[in-house]
Formats: C-alpha cells, structure tokens, sequence
C-alpha cells in the first residue's frame, strides 16, 4: 500500500509534466485537426534554453545555488525566457509549415509536422551534442513525510506550476474574448471569419500558447528530472499526444484528466512483478500504456471526457 | 488543330503544312532524348558489344546470354519509341505550343537522363523528386502571371466517323515514319564519323546499312501500331462506347445496355484523359509505352547496368533489393490509408511479425526453444517459399485482430490505436527474449533456394528478382483490388463511412480487409527482409519507421499505385543514398559540397553532413509538402477532387455569371 502510495505521488508529477504537454496537442488539434508531432520537440528545445538561460546566470551544476529572491527571480526569468521562446518557435512553425497548407489534403501537414520534428531534432543535437545534457539542481530539494510517504519540495513545485498554468489557461479559454474566439474558429472556420474573427491570427495565438506551455513544461521536467538529451522530445510528445488522446483530444480539461492518468499508469506498471511480464513492469511500461489506452478507446472511442459528436452528414 | 479541318488522307508519306508543325515538334521531343541516351550515355556501347559479339562470335569475352538479352532490351526500346511517336502525332491536337513541350521534355527526360548519368540511378532519381515539385511551382506561378488558360479539350474527338480515324491514322503513319528516318539520319552521320576517326570496326558497318534500310520501314509499321493504340479507346459514333465496355457487363442485354448508356458520359470524361487531347504526353496512352519501358529497363537491368554504370554493379543491386521492401511496404501501407482512408501509425508492427516470423522459424532460434534437433539448414531454406505465406497470413491475422477494437473510432483516435499497437508489439518482441533473442536479435537466418537457384551465393542478382516479382505480385494485386467491389467499398467509406452504410457497404468487413490485407504485404515484406538481411534486428521497428513508411505514401501521392511506388524509391533514396553520401562527396575538394561543407565547419566546428541527415530530410519533407501537398503522382480521382476544389473556390462569384456561359453550368451540374 505504501508502495502504491508513493508510485502515486510520482505518477501525478510526472502526469503533471505530461499534461502541460498535452494541453499543446489537444489545442492544436482542437482548432485545425493536426496533430502536432512537432510539440514534443519544441518542448525539447525548451529544455536546451532553460539550461542555457541558467548557464547565462553563471549557473551550473558544480556552482552554489542562489537562494531566497535570488532563486525566485532565476527561476522566473528562466520560466519566462523558456515560456517565450517556446511560443515563438511554435508561431515560427506555424507560419512556415502549416499554413501554407491550411488547404491541403489532411495528411500533408501531417508529414509537414514529422519534417519539422525532425528538423527540431537535429537542432538540439547540434546545439547540445548528442549526450545526456545535466540539468542544474538549482531548486533546494526538501523532502516531506506525510505518514510513510515521501514528498520532495521539486514535486510540489511541479504540481503547483502546472495547476496555475492549467487554470490560467482555463481561464483564458473560458473567460476572455481571445478565448471565444479560439473556440469560435474551433467549432467552425468560416463562419467564425463571417463573425469578424482574424482566423489566421487565432490559430497563431493558439500555437503561441500551447508552445508556451510546453516551454513551462520543460523547465519543471529539468528540475524534477535534472537531466535532458535531444530525442526526449519525441518519446515525452508520443506519450503526451497519447494523453490528450486518452482524454478527449480538443478537450482541455480531458489533456489534465489523460497526463495525468498515464503518468499514474507509468508509475503503477513498474510495480507489476517480473513473474507476470519478463524483466518486469518498467520495462513494459509503455506497452501498458497503449494497451490501457486501447481499452478505454475501445469503451469509450471519443476518449474519456471528448463529446461523442453525431457525425456530420 | 481540330482534326475535322485537317483534309481527307491520302496515301502519301510527305506530310501537309499542319502535320509538319507537329513532326517537328515531336520528332524534336522524342529525338533528343534518345539520342541522350544512345550517344552520350553508354547506350551506344551496349549497342556495339552487343552486335560485334554477335556478329564476330569469339572476339569478345561477353557472355552469349547476356549479349542475347542486352540485344532484346535495345529492340524493345526503340520500336516502343518509334511507337510512342506514331501515337503522340496522332494524339496531338496541336493546341499546346512546341517550347512549352519541349521545355517539359527536358525537365521531365533530359534532367532525369543527366542527374542519372551523372549522379547514379537512385540518386538521380531522388533529387529530381526534390526539383520536380519546384518546377510544378514555379510553373504555376508563370502561368499565373501570365494568365495562362489551358487549352480547352476537343469536343469532337471523342466521336470519330471513318473520315477522321483514317486521318488519325495517317498522322500516325507519319509520325512513325518520319521519326525513325530522322532516327536513321542522326545515326548514320554519327557512325560515319566515328568510322572515319577509326573508332568503329568496319564489321559494323554491314549493320549500318542495314538498320538504314529497315528502320524506316519498321518506322512505318511502328507508326500504325502507335496510331491503332490512340484510337483504340475512341468512342465511334455507332455504338457508344468502344472497347472500353468489353470487358464488363455480362449481365442480360437490357442491363448491359442501361450500363453502357450509364457509363458513357463517364467513358467520355475519361476519354478526355485517354485520346487525343491537348497533353498527348499525360494520356493513357502514353502511358503504355512510359510502361513497357520502365518494364523493359527494370527486366533487363541486372544485364545493362555494368554498361550504363560501370564496375560496382553487385553493390548497386544490393541496394535495390533493399529498395524494393519498401516498395512493398508503402504499397501496403496504402491499401490502409489511401485506399481505405484509415490512417495507421504502426504499420511498422506488421512488418515485426513478418520479419520475426521467418526469423524465429528460419534459423535455429525456434528448435534450440523447443529442444529439438536443428533441421538440415538445406531443408529450412526450402522452407522459405510456404513460410513467406505464413508470414504474410499471421501478419493479416494480426492486422484483423488490431482492425477489431478501432472499429468504433474515427479518425485521430484511431491513429492513436495503431500508433499504440505499433509501440507494444516491438516491445514483445523485445522482452519476449526466449524466443526472440531479445535486444540482440536473431542471426543466421537462412535464405531461400528453389531448385538450384541459392540465394544465398554472393550475387545479389537473385534478390533483385526475388524482390522484383513480389513487387510484381504486390502491384498486380493492388490494381485488382482497388477496381474490385472492395476496393471500391473502400473508397466509398474514405469519402463518407455514413453514406457508404446506408449505400449497404459492410463497414465491418470492410474495414478489417482493409486492415487484414495492408498487414499482408508488411508481412511479405518482414519475411523477405528477414532472409536478405540473414537475420533480424529488433532496432529497425520503431515509430520512426512507421513514420517513413507513411511520408512515403503522402509523398507519393496517396492512392495511387505508380505515385506510392515513386514515393517509397525516392523516400528510401533520399534518406539512404543521397544524404548517406553527402560526406563522401563533401570530401571530394572538386565538388560544389566541398565549400559548402567548409563553410558551415568554420561556424560550427566538427560539423558533418551526418550529424544533420534527418534535418536535411525534414527540410526535404517540409517542401515537398508545402509545394506539392497532393503528392508527386496524385491519383486521378484525387487531382479531379482538389480541381473541383478550384471551382468551389470560385462559386460566390459564378452567381453573376450569365445564363448559358460555361461558368453558370458548372454550378448546376449533377455528378
């Protein structure tokens, strides 16, 4: 039970980190029905800009952490700088090659978003190498015991990023203009032009947001992980998507709900016992995933919480 | 031109003022290709090697049965083209202007017949894939701002009376005749000069004269054929559609009638594409030839290619057999997703299964797990030939079963399945280590032998023909398939899955065929790999593969057989020939990449084009798709859908268009 507990506690973080990511696959999706197979790799070079914005600050693992306000206002401007540059990496691509194909068949820009991924990839090779990049352990790692479970300080921060990210993002879809419309173009391009919405600019909005988020991501993947290397992101993206799938894909409470299901399902699969799977749970882990996946899928084929549409006809 | 203005034929071989425009456009056209080839590439060599062994028996060290298949490959060549140009002159309306042609001949011919001479046959292919879709760009933008309007089809050619097959026929004639006079000539003078400067045995010269004599001749004849091929598919104002309804409707006379009646307004739309129309060049017709010589080359190619290429011919078709899995693969890959319309993330999966099928049973991987004896290694590559079927069965099997729970999804969700299956079924393979060897995988896997042919001897000959008749099986079947009532069951539930059930399309069985058969091939596919390679590595069934497989099939043109084919050579082409040499040519001081290379390692140090293969193929990806988002060949119901996307743009506006103009009718049409 303990075991389970504490698998728990590490699942929701990592689920955490996982819906962040997913909240950028399921926007995307939500408004022009792409998947983006580029998301995971602008949340890899996300990775590489936190670590050279704290190289910037004279940071690095041998070095002493900064603390108090020094250390809030590094991670802020980290948090930021990643948050930005994310965003604008995705408008950039965006812009260069998704829109010239807003027309075209529906698996163009799906081979489009696989040229970019790889194109992303072979950046952060040549920028970090081709090695595992050591992220600073800037943040003071505290650990708290509730019973006979173990918390770090890094998991809270985690948690508590990615739940102010996820209802600001809430917030801003359900409660503003920008938000109406992104829903409005959602629900229907054309008539959403009609209305006097600027489409392309939505759909760039749209890009900007769920790159940021995906920067934020990054930041708290490296100070709960305390490492990256450059194919990160196409493994993290694959098991994002798959999230946003397992919720609903265009569904953004559905994106929190899935990320952090499938971490939960991580976690827990590296309990299962060698007697019952060869070399043991982890080593399955994703299988697991995608065979719980395919079951849920099979009972409910919209996803979790994803509206069961009539078809159109 | 129209045709009904040109004057009655006469038995005459000088050709009227009209016609002449079009000899020389066509025979200007077809001649400098050929003559490319013949007199630049090694052609001519072939063509020499071939005639003095046969004619001096003794003086050369060739092989009799290779010089006896050189020579049949070079008659097929030329009498196809001195077809082709009987039935371009006969299919041209002489409405496209003679520098536009010409222009798209030395793209579309000499570029290829350069880049391949100079750069090898697979490289050269890949890189005009990567320059094709930028000319089709730079085209349109011309034409754009030129105002370009193509030119209308002919109305009355898709009627003909006697008068008017007769003068086709005579155009024909022509053509044939005079391109291979013109042939001759270029010939003869070039002969000559080589016999005065001493480069041609005087033996050769009894075939001089000969081939001066008869090529006109044949030229004649080749011309007819080519002129009975354009009119073969025209409709006769008797009865309808000709030829074209042959082959169908053995129902009672009444139904076959309403058929027929039924199907000639879309014999005539596609007759627009199959007679004489303004682009000769794109027509079904044309087709054929493009055919039988692409059919020829790949026969032959094993024999010719010390000659076109040179020493290193093993190593070359190595790579080809290689080449062809993927042919096989994308082929299969399109039955799910261009066919069907299910987008399948995890073809890579069935490809595992086939491989590992013949992997665990063709080596001594499944006796040692059994604690059996090992069967006698001679006996197992039998076993090959029934375990190939097996493969590709278990791989159905599987794609079924995987078909089974997406039944209820649609679209992403169900790519998510695929992807998912694609994902586990590596990771069985994996940690299954028992049986499958784990993370080292499976060595010594046998090849195949069929009596006295072994393919395990060095000569990679074998494997190209292996590989060249499953391909040859894959395409077959693909084409069979796709005209059946499930290929058209299919179709019908990618482009609406309601309306296709409530037209009494099975969505079920549909569905899982689509699947259960797309496995197929990958299954084939796997078990050949798994005997080429001698062994199986689990390292070869990630997504990445999955993904390539399908940017193969998009690249191509998704849904059409010829576009998927280009698509997987120019994809494998592209990623394993021309990007895994970019640092060997980049070595080379002579070579352009040379200071390209210098360039970017001044900026970055230790750079090399390795370390940036998958960028450069992203980019290559990135452009294909944004210049040609409908792929390189698009399927022809695919290319008239975006059309009648061009007109729908235009709708708003065709409200104002005037009663009785071309315009107001589009909109009222009913399909």
């Amino acid at each position: 039970m303990t075991l389970f507990l504490q698998e728990l506690v590490i699942g929701i973080t990592t689920g955490a980190i996982y819906a962040l990511i997913a909240l950028g696959y399921t926007m995307v999706y939500g408004i022009i029905e792409l998947i983006n197979f580029a998301h995971g790799d602008v949340f890899m070079i996300g990775t590489f800009v936190c670590v050279t914005i704290l190289g910037a600050f004279g940071i690095t693992n041998s070095s002493s952490p900064p603390a108090g306000f020094a250390l809030v206002g590094v991670l802020l401007v980290t948090l930021l700088g990643s948050m930005l540059f994310c965003a604008v990496l995705g408008v950039v691509i965006e812009r260069v090659a998704y829109r010239p194909l807003r027309n075209a068949p529906r698996l163009a820009p799906l081979i489009s978003a696989i040229g970019v991924s790889l194109i992303l990839e072979d950046i952060g090779k040549l920028w970090k190498g081709i090695n595992l990049v050591s992220f600073p352990q800037i943040f003071p790692q505290i650990t708290y015991y509730i019973g006979p479970i173990t918390i770090s300080s890094v998991n809270i921060l985690v948690i508590v990023v990615a739940l102010v990210l996820m209802v600001a993002l809430q917030w801003l879809v359900t409660r503003t203009r920008t938000g109406r419309a992104m829903r409005a173009v959602a629900q229907d391009r054309e008539a959403a032009a009609l209305m006097g919405v600027n489409v392309n600019r939505i759909i760039a909005t749209t890009f900007f947001i769920g790159a940021a988020l995906a920067g934020a991501a990054s930041l708290i993947y490296g100070l709960q992980y305390g490492s990256t290397i450059f194919v990160l992101g196409f493994q993290l993206g694959l098991v994002a998507f798959t999230a946003a799938v397992l919720g609903g894909i265009g569904n953004l409470v559905g994106a929190m709900l899935g990320g952090v299901l499938i971490g939960v399902i991580e976690a827990l699969a590296s309990l299962i016992p060698d007697s019952v799977l060869p070399h043991g749970g982890a080593a399955w882990h994703v299988a697991v995933i995608f065979a719980i996946l395919i079951l849920i899928l099979v009972f409910r084929p919209s996803g979790l919480l994803g509206q069961q549409t009539p078809e159109k006809v | 031109m129209p045709i009904a203005n040109t004057l009655v034929p006469t038995r005459t071989l000088v050709p009227k003022r009209d016609i002449r425009m079009l000899l020389i456009k066509w025979i200007v056209g077809l001649l400098v290709p050929v003559a490319v080839f013949t007199f630049i590439w090694s052609g001519e060599a072939i063509i020499n090697n071939a005639l003095l062994s046969l004619l001096m028996p003794g003086s050369t060290t060739l092989n009799i049965s290779i010089v006896i298949q050189v020579a049949i490959f070079i008659l097929i060549f030329y009498a196809t083209v001195i077809a082709l140009a009987g039935y371009l002159v006969a299919a041209d309306s002489g409405q496209r202007g003679m520098i536009e042609l010409w222009i798209d001949i030395a793209v579309f011919v000499l570029l290829p017949l350069f880049l391949v001479i100079s750069q090898g046959l697979i490289i050269g292919l890949a890189l005009c894939a990567i320059i094709w879709p930028v000319y089709f760009f730079a085209r349109r933008r011309v034409r754009q701002m030129r105002h370009y309007t193509p030119p209308p089809p002919l109305q009355n050619l898709n009627t003909l009376d006697a008068e008017q097959r007769a003068n086709l026929m005579s155009r024909a004639t022509l053509g044939g005749f005079w391109f291979s006079v013109a042939l001759t000539v270029v010939w003869l003078v070039t002969d000559l000069i080589f016999y005065i400067s001493g480069q041609l045995p005087t033996t050769l010269l009894i075939w001089v004269a000969i081939r001066t004599i008869v090529l006109p001749i044949a030229g004649y004849f080749l011309g007819r054929l080519g002129g009975a091929i354009a009119l073969r598919r025209t409709l006769t104002q008797k009865n309808g559609a000709n030829g074209e309804n042959d082959t169908d409707g053995t129902g009672s006379s009444t139904s076959k009638r309403q058929l027929e009646a039924l199907s000639t307004t879309r014999v005539r739309e596609e007759a627009k594409d199959l007679v004489p129309n303004d682009l000769p060049l794109r027509s079904t017709g044309a087709q054929r030839f493009y055919l039988i010589l692409v059919v020829a080359f790949v026969l032959f190619y094993p024999v010719i290619d010390p000659f076109l290429f040179g020493s290193g011919t093993d190593g070359r078709l190595a790579g080809y057999g290689d080449a062809g899995y993927y042919v096989i693969l994308a082929l299969g890959l399109n039955i799910v997703v261009g066919f069907a319309g299910l987008l399948d993330l995890g073809y890579v999966a069935f490809f595992a299964i086939g491989a590992y099928a013949w992997g665990i049973v063709g080596s001594t991987q499944l006796t040692n797990v059994l604690n059996l004896a090992p069967v006698n290694p001679h006996l197992l590559s039998w076993l090959f030939w029934p375990m190939i079927i097996v493969a590709a069965l278990t791989a159905a099997f599987f794609g079924v079963l995987l078909g089974a729970p997406t039944l209820r999804l649609r679209g992403d969700y169900l790519a998510i399945v695929t992807l998912g299956f694609g994902e586990i079924v590596p990771i069985v393979f994996l940690e299954l280590d028992k049986y499958t060897n784990g993370p080292n995988g499976i060595v010594g896997v046998q090849s195949p032998s069929f009596f006295g042919i072994d393919w395990s001897v060095v000569t990679p000959a074998p494997y190209y023909y292996l590989i060249l008749a499953l391909i040859a099986f894959t395409i077959f079947t693909n084409v069979r398939l796709r005209d059946s009532r499930l290929g058209r069951a299919w179709i019908a539930i990618r482009e609406d899955e309601i309306a296709a059930a409530s037209s009494g399309v099975n969505l079920v069985a549909t569905k899982l065929f689509a699947f259960g058969t797309g496995a197929f091939f990958s299954g084939i596919a796997g078990a050949y790999h798994a005997a080429k390679l001698g062994g199986v590595s689990p390292d070869n069934f990630s997504f990445g593969d999955s993904v390539i497989y399908l940017a193969m099939v998009v690249i191509g043109g998704i849904g059409s057989i010829p576009g998927v084919i280009v698509g997987a050579l120019a994809v494998y082409a592209i990623n394993q020939f021309l990007l895994a040499q970019l640092d060997s040519l980049a070595a080379d001081p002579s070579n352009p990449l040379f200071a390209i290379h210098n360039a970017i390692a001044h900026v970055f140090p230790g750079f090399t084009f390795g370390n940036v293969r998958n960028l450069i193929f992203g980019v290559i990806l990135v452009v294909i798709m944004i210049f040609r988002p409908e792929g390189l060949i698009p399927s022809a119901r695919r290319r008239r859908e975006l059309h009648r996307t061009a007109d729908e743009g235009a709708e708003v506006g065709s409200l104002d268009v005037a009663p009785g103009a071309p315009g107001f009718e589009s909109e009222v049409r009913v399909e």
